[in-house]
């Protein structure tokens, strides 16, 4: 790269936080593949942060024997941070995370479908106005609500199980 | 280290498909009346847990390895796309792959020398 071309480059260089947010941005009328994108990102954040923790919360019999707690250790530990974990206000995080996993998971299948799999995108064709992308045709949509509607009834199973 | 950024996004696609089965059965783990039990507090009662290791302990830790690569390298994604440079860039792939390999052994370890009831 030249010096000069160097120079615009620099020049129209994003700044960290505008560079950070640009892909999280929602312009969500009437485009819910949009917010389908951000959820999928920040649902996909929230399970991340709950496995790193789960892995150490199951690990508990076993980490316990080394560090009890509460004088507590292998399943004796393990039941006790059970019970901590009934609280009613751990649960309402519980939820969030099957309501995480859910879209996720919906959504990452749907993602899989699409772009791994290729289904329901039809074969290559050479691009012509209106130059429509074919993961935005209508069927896409259909799925993408399909997901929507679904990660809302399995979230609510969820409450149910969770809760009941 | 880095690998290409079409190699990154085809394991995710993989371990993707994988989730969807291990992810699955963990999922159905939690269900009560699987167990005879009537709540979902009670499936995970420590006799409960420990017969859900004896018997698919090694999914369960298939499903570990798969979902911490896959969430891990999600986030990895997301955070070359703020394109900082090479040493950044660096730095984002070793704390993926310390991160990877601690969790990974922590995993099995709780497979491998899980106390008896």
């Amino acid at each position: 790269m030249g010096s000069v071309d160097k120079e615009v480059e620099l020049k129209n260089r994003k700044g960290f936080w505008r560079e950070s947010l640009n892909p999280w941005l929602v312009r969500a009328k009437n485009n819910p593949e949009r917010v389908a994108y951000v959820l999928h990102r920040v649902t996909g954040f929230i399970i991340i942060a709950f496995l790193l923790a789960h892995i150490l919360e199951t690990d508990s019999p076993v980490w316990t024997q080394y560090a009890p707690i509460n004088g507590l250790t292998a399943w004796s530990a393990w039941s006790y941070i059970m019970h901590v974990e009934s609280a009613w206000y751990l649960k309402i995080g519980e939820f969030i995370v099957a309501g995480s996993v859910f879209f996720h998971a919906l959504n990452g299948f749907r993602l899989l479908l699409t772009e791994f799999f290729g289904v329901g995108i039809g074969k290559p064709v050479e691009p012509k106005p209106p130059y429509e992308a074919p993961t935005l045709s209508a069927p896409q949509r259909t799925w993408l609500y399909i997901v929507f509607v679904l990660s809302i009834v399995l979230w609510a199973f969820s409450a149910y199980l969770i809760f009941g | 280290m880095a690998g290409k950024a079409s190699n990154i996004q085809l394991w995710q696609y993989i371990t993707a498909i994988m989730l969807i089965f291990l992810l699955g059965y963990h999922l159905v783990q939690r269900l009560p009346w699987l167990y005879n039990v009537s709540t979902y507090d009670q499936t995970l009662t420590s006799a409960i847990v420990y017969h859900q290791y004896r018997v698919g302990g090694w999914a369960l830790l298939l499903l570990a390895y798969v979902a911490l690569f896959h969430g891990l390298n999600g986030v990895r994604n997301m955070l070359f796309e703020l394109h900082q440079g090479r040493i950044y860039n660096t730095v984002i792939n070793v704390l993926f792959w310390i991160v990877f390999i601690v969790f990974s052994i922590i995993a099995t370890v709780t497979v491998a020398k899980l106390p008896p009831i």
